[in-house]
């Protein structure tokens, strides 16, 4: 015979406002099975889990509701305490009567109605609920992070400066990201390549990093502590181990005019090259869609030319498996495209801003590239169409963030800080220029940001202007702004030589396909998905895989270098423990029952279904059946939907469960 | 405070069965964004939307529920990679047998709610409720329930006639 | 009601007895499962033989209804496994053997095909004796689209000769198609209505092969199993719900049923949809995955919200 303790929480007077608790308790406290009914203030206080404990013990109770907020809120809160007070923390449940009734319901005597028919539903489940034995899996001590720029960096050498195994995987041929692009960074205006070359080299030589660069994640299969991970390593077409980084290909290779994208395409490259002299690895990538040995099958310079015979024409894409515990997505960022309108987005693009058209409309990170001392015009400020010198530059910021109309509505976060940088670079460099900016708002939180900004103003002598730009035109070899100043009320003309646009950040494209092969959720934009908001803002809600950096959210580098700490923490609190205690919601095969039709196999998205013979003692074969492997069932319960005899059982879930809560209502 | 509190003459018994990633977590982002709906609802908890028997739908309508409502993840954003998928083609038959059965399918709603969107799960939990209150109670099944006869109707002469000599 | 040529029955049945005797006495099989003539005139029953000299009992004729693969099938359990055995198969049956080993319920090693060109059987109310008509043949022939099995170890050198029937259970679906829900309800009701839970269909049916049956749980109790109106409907429904993208159409659940409840009626009803909506069919085919295994991300969800 069960006996049921149901508690009611007031939630202060979340609950009580609309919901009368005290009712509640009284008509539940009639129902068969329950010997103990009561309310209180605040059950997830102290003093509230408190009084389940002791209602536990003193009344000898072998199941408890909890009527309070969602399960996804505290279940695991009144789970522990079950637990502490002696019982299977499953045969705890919670009923949802805050965030399901009194939030949504006004009408006193509806609401208190339906947290009746709630809990009530709940004791018959509860009723049906088994001891469930926690389940224990080994944990394999090595991590992989996708992404080799700062997060991915950071994450990788804390996990390893721990010890741990890394493997960081990067798509570009060189680690680095799209902070290796910026000139200076902001509010110290320290040198950016100087503070991150270092720590590339420091990946490179960490005898626990395998770096694997001009790679990419083909297919994870597994479970948090056992992941599988493929690999695929596309060719380089420069053998790794020879390569010495001279050099020499690339000065003697003839195609020079390929457009950089490292350089944000407005500085050249060769077919072989590195994206940057201070590359990792210094070692060359072949283009293959550029480079004339494979186009016409002639040339083959850089063969001829490499002494150690490190150029390889034959060189294919490898696929290699490599086993991790844990995962750290670290993936970045991309610019907003603004030319035109995105294929297949929701996004708008800025055509109306000339991006595309006029040569010298640029975006904020093709500045970095004209300011820092190792880009394409050695770090002097010149426009792309003539080189000339611009005298008045106009920056224009919010563009994309911030504009629900061209279908983005979050902030970008760095761009008001990025622009006061760059107009003080500006003026470092063009001492006689001008800079204006068009601004929203000023969002200068962080430390020491405030008064950078302000410096931008006072000290640097920007020009800001409170207002959007409406249009801009080509006008000779000037482009005029029409903008408006909405301080002072004034339509503004400027008639600039060049237009910088803080262009919105995005996830890196792509970021939904890795998503989905990590099994990992993302928000409508494609940025990567926390578990909790607030609490859990850098773990995903698959377990054993972490989040590092822009793929999140936009993020400036202290924040992203944190959160990739963070990351690592969580990766090596992980690899504390030899054995993983994870949930026992997994299915279950009744062996008896099953007739080996393997429909549940078939439908098991995560391969936990094996084919297991049952023989007897002299070894023949009795029947084959089905056989959930409890490490890599994730708890789905599609394949007891699916399996006709309902021999395979979810548990925690089960159909007794399932059909007391229908008959409860 | 409470505003006037409309009287309906039936208020329809609704049933929801929803994955616990996207739906329920939906359900919970309008209750934490206190938008308002129908309380007509009762909502069950699944895993994933795979997890949802089809026999779970006919015990609700044989529980006396006038309407019933399959929520999960929209397809792509399933927590257990393809749960929703097989749902989806295990629902679009079953509700077809219902339809050839004889149930009127608007007392049957499908719908994807991410976690996002609290705000559609009250429009698709209102629309329900009042589309099944304005059809009226769901009689069908409940009327089975009621029938005492317990074996093959003795609707032929030759039936009566071995009925009456037992 | 024009006469169907059955004339190739005759040459068939001396084919399957030839083709049975060798592989027996061959040893190739330990057994035979086949048609034989049953007691009452011009009728037949399944046998199962393992002498070559009970070849000679094999037939085939318009009364071979009986789909034989359920003697196959695990929870059955008919026939001690020993080897290969030989199944007398109509392309009906062909396409339930399929779905068996779709379903890991047989293998196709172990099986040896004697497959039968078949123009079409008698109806489940016609006496055996009766010649092979279009109003004396089952319905399921009038729709079938697999004569000519293919894929098997032997079929005889036969074509048969297949008019272009109407087809009864499409007429009969779209005509309840076009009523209201209330109308087909009552329709529906009439019929289960009739059900005494005999469970013949269950017991007859190849993919009812599951050891224990989902309608006899209970704990939880899922399907009221008392022949109640309310238990007949969720029986049927949940029948005909696990049979979808499964059932081969052999309709000998609507052949056995004492009660005449038009069983295959809803199994053709579930096989149209499957067909329109994953352009699924049963076939001779061995397939991974049936329909509702598997799924695409193009698969149709205009009904969901």
């Amino acid at each position: 015979m069960s006996r049921i303790g149901v508690f009611i929480c007031h939630c202060g007077e979340n609950i009580s406002r609309t919901v009368d608790v005290e009712r509640v308790a009284l008509e539940v406290g009639k129902l068969p099975g329950v010997s103990f009914s009561t309310d209180y203030k605040y059950m997830c206080s102290d003093p509230g889990q408190n009084l389940l404990k002791k209602a536990i013990q003193d009344q000898k109770l072998t199941h408890v509701v909890v009527a309070a907020c969602s399960p996804r809120m505290h279940e695991v809160t009144f789970r522990k305490a079950t637990e502490a007070a002696g019982l299977n923390p499953f045969l705890c449940e919670m009923a949802n009567i805050r965030e399901h009734c009194s939030w949504v319901h006004e009408n006193r005597e509806e609401a208190t109605i339906k947290a009746i028919d709630i809990v009530g539903m709940m004791v018959e489940r509860v009723k049906k609920n088994r001891v469930l034995p926690t389940i224990t899996v080994p944990v394999t001590k090595r991590s992989l992070v996708i992404g080799g720029g700062i997060a991915g960096i950071q994450a990788a050498l804390d996990i390893a400066d721990c010890g741990h195994e890394v493997i960081l995987v990067e798509r570009e041929p060189s680690l680095g990201g799209h902070m290796a692009q910026l000139s200076e960074t902001f509010p110290t205006l320290d040198c950016s390549q100087c503070i991150m070359t270092p720590k590339m080299v420091d990946v490179a030589n960490h005898p626990k990093i395998k770096l694997y660069t001009y790679s990419e994640i083909e297919l994870v299969e597994g479970y948090i502590g056992n992941f599988q991970v493929t690999i695929k390593k596309r060719a380089r077409s420069v053998d790794e181990d020879k390569c010495t980084g001279c050099g020499v290909c690339m000065t003697k290779c003839p195609q020079k005019k390929i457009p950089n994208k490292f350089d944000q395409n407005i500085g050249m490259r060769t077919a072989i090259y590195v994206p940057f002299p201070q590359a990792v690895p210094n070692t060359p990538v072949i283009d293959r869609e550029n480079c004339t040995w494979y186009k016409t099958g002639k040339c083959g310079v850089c063969q001829k030319v490499c002494g150690p015979g490190a150029v390889d024409f034959e060189q294919e894409d490898q696929l290699i498996v490599e086993a991790v515990g844990a995962i750290v997505v670290a993936t970045g960022f991309d610019l907003y495209t603004i030319d035109e309108k995105p294929k297949g987005s929701p996004i708008k693009g800025y055509g109306e801003f000339g991006h595309g058209k006029i040569p010298d409309v640029i975006d904020g990170m093709t500045f970095e590239r004209l300011a820092s001392a190792s880009g394409p015009t050695g770090g002097k400020i010149l426009r792309p169409s003539d080189g000339k010198e611009p005298k008045q530059i106009v920056f224009i910021q919010c563009i994309g963030s911030r504009a629900r109309e061209k279908g983005i509505s979050y902030c970008s976060k760095v761009c008001c800080m990025y622009t006061a940088k760059h107009t003080m670079l500006y003026h470092h460099k063009v001492h006689d220029g001008q800079a204006y900016v068009f601004f929203m708002d000023a969002r200068t939180p962080g430390k020491s940001y405030d008064e950078f900004w302000r410096r931008s103003i006072e000290e640097e002598e920007a020009v800001y202007i409170r207002g959007m730009v409406s249009r801009l035109y080509q006008k000779g070899d000037k482009i005029v702004v029409m903008g408006s100043d909405i301080a002072v009320g004034v339509q503004v003309e400027i008639e600039a030589d060049m237009v910088v646009l803080a262009t919105a950040i995005q996830p890196q494209k792509g970021a939904d396909a890795l998503a989905q092969k990590l099994g990992i959720s993302y928000d409508k934009y494609n940025f990567y998905s926390e578990a909790h908001a607030k609490l859990r803002p850098v773990e995903c809600a698959t377990a054993g895989i972490y989040l590092a950096g822009a793929c999140q959210g936009p993020k400036d580098i202290p924040e992203t270098v944190s959160q990739a700490s963070a990351a690592a923490a969580k990766v090596m609190t992980l690899f504390s423990k030899d054995k993983l205690e994870r949930e026992p919601i997994v299915a279950r095969v009744k062996e008896s029952a099953c007739v080996g039709c393997f429909a549940c196999k078939k439908v098991c998205a995560y391969g936990a279904v094996e084919v297991k013979e049952i023989r007897d003692r002299q070894g023949n074969l009795i029947k084959t059946v089905a056989y959930v492997n409890p490490g890599v069932c994730s708890g789905c319960g599609t394949c007891q939907a699916t399996c006709p005899s309902k021999c395979v059982e979810l548990d925690g879930y089960t159909d007794e469960q399932i059909v007391a809560m229908i008959e409860a209502l | 405070m409470h505003p006037e509190k409309q009287t309906h003459a039936f208020e329809p018994k609704i049933i929801a069965f929803v994955c616990t990633w996207c739906t329920y977590a939906g359900a919970d982002l309008a209750g934490t964004s206190r938008m308002q709906y129908p309380s007509n609802v009762r909502v069950l908890k699944f895993p994933c939307t795979g997890r949802i028997d089809p026999v779970f739908i006919l015990k609700a309508f044989q529980q006396g529920a006038d309407g019933v409502l399959v929520s999960g993840c929209h397809p792509g954003d399933c927590h257990y990679i393809a749960g929703n998928f097989h749902a989806r083609r295990r629902f679009a038959v079953f509700r077809k047998l219902l339809e050839f059965i004889g149930v009127d399918l608007n007392r049957l709603q499908f719908s994807w709610v991410s976690a996002a969107e609290g705000g559609k799960w009250v429009e698709v939990v209102t629309d329900l409720t009042e589309r099944v209150r304005a059809m009226g109670p769901m009689t069908e099944f409940k009327e089975l329930a009621m029938e005492e006869q317990w074996s093959g109707a003795i609707n032929t002469p030759e039936l009566q006639e071995a009925y009456n000599s037992i | 009601m024009t006469p169907i040529d059955t004339s190739i029955y005759a040459a068939i049945t001396d084919a399957i007895q030839t083709e049975a005797g060798r592989i027996l006495s061959e040893g190739q099989v330990t057994a035979v499962v086949g048609y034989a003539a049953a007691r009452r005139k011009g009728s037949a029953q399944p046998i199962v033989i393992s002498n070559p000299d009970d070849a000679q009992k094999l037939i085939f004729t318009a009364a071979c209804v009986n789909n034989l693969a359920v003697y196959l099938t695990k929870a059955k359990k008919e026939i001690p496994k020993t080897g290969k055995i030989g199944i007398v198969v109509k392309g009906c049956d062909l396409k339930a053997l399929s779905g068996l080993m779709g379903e890991s319920q047989l293998k196709r090693e172990d099986l040896y095909l004697i497959g039968v060109p078949c123009a079409g059987v008698l109806g489940s109310t016609v006496q055996p004796a009766t010649e092979l008509t279009t109003g004396t043949i089952a319905a399921k022939c009038t729709e079938c689209d697999a004569h000519l099995p293919t894929g098997c170890d032997f079929v005889p050198n036969q074509t048969p000769i297949t008019p272009e029937l109407e087809q009864k259970y499409a007429v009969e679906i779209a005509r309840l198609e076009a009523l209201t829900p209330a109308e087909r309800w009552a329709y529906w009701q009439e019929q289960f209505s009739k059900c005494i839970k005999c469970y013949a269909c269950r017991q007859v049916c190849p993919f009812c092969f599951c050891e224990q049956c989902l309608c006899d749980r209970n704990k939880p109790q899922m399907v009221e199993t008392t022949p109640r109106p309310a238990g007949n409907t969720a029986w049927h429904i949940v029948r005909a719900m696990h049979l979808a993208g499964r059932c081969a159409g052999c309709a000998e659940c609507e052949r056995v049923c004492p009660m005449d409840i038009p069983l295959n009626l809803l199994n053709r009803k579930m096989a149209k949809e499957l067909k329109e909506l994953y352009d699924h069919e049963a076939s001779f085919e061995v397939l991974d995955k049936g329909p509702l295994t598997m799924f695409t991300d193009k698969d149709d969800q205009s009904f969901i919200k």
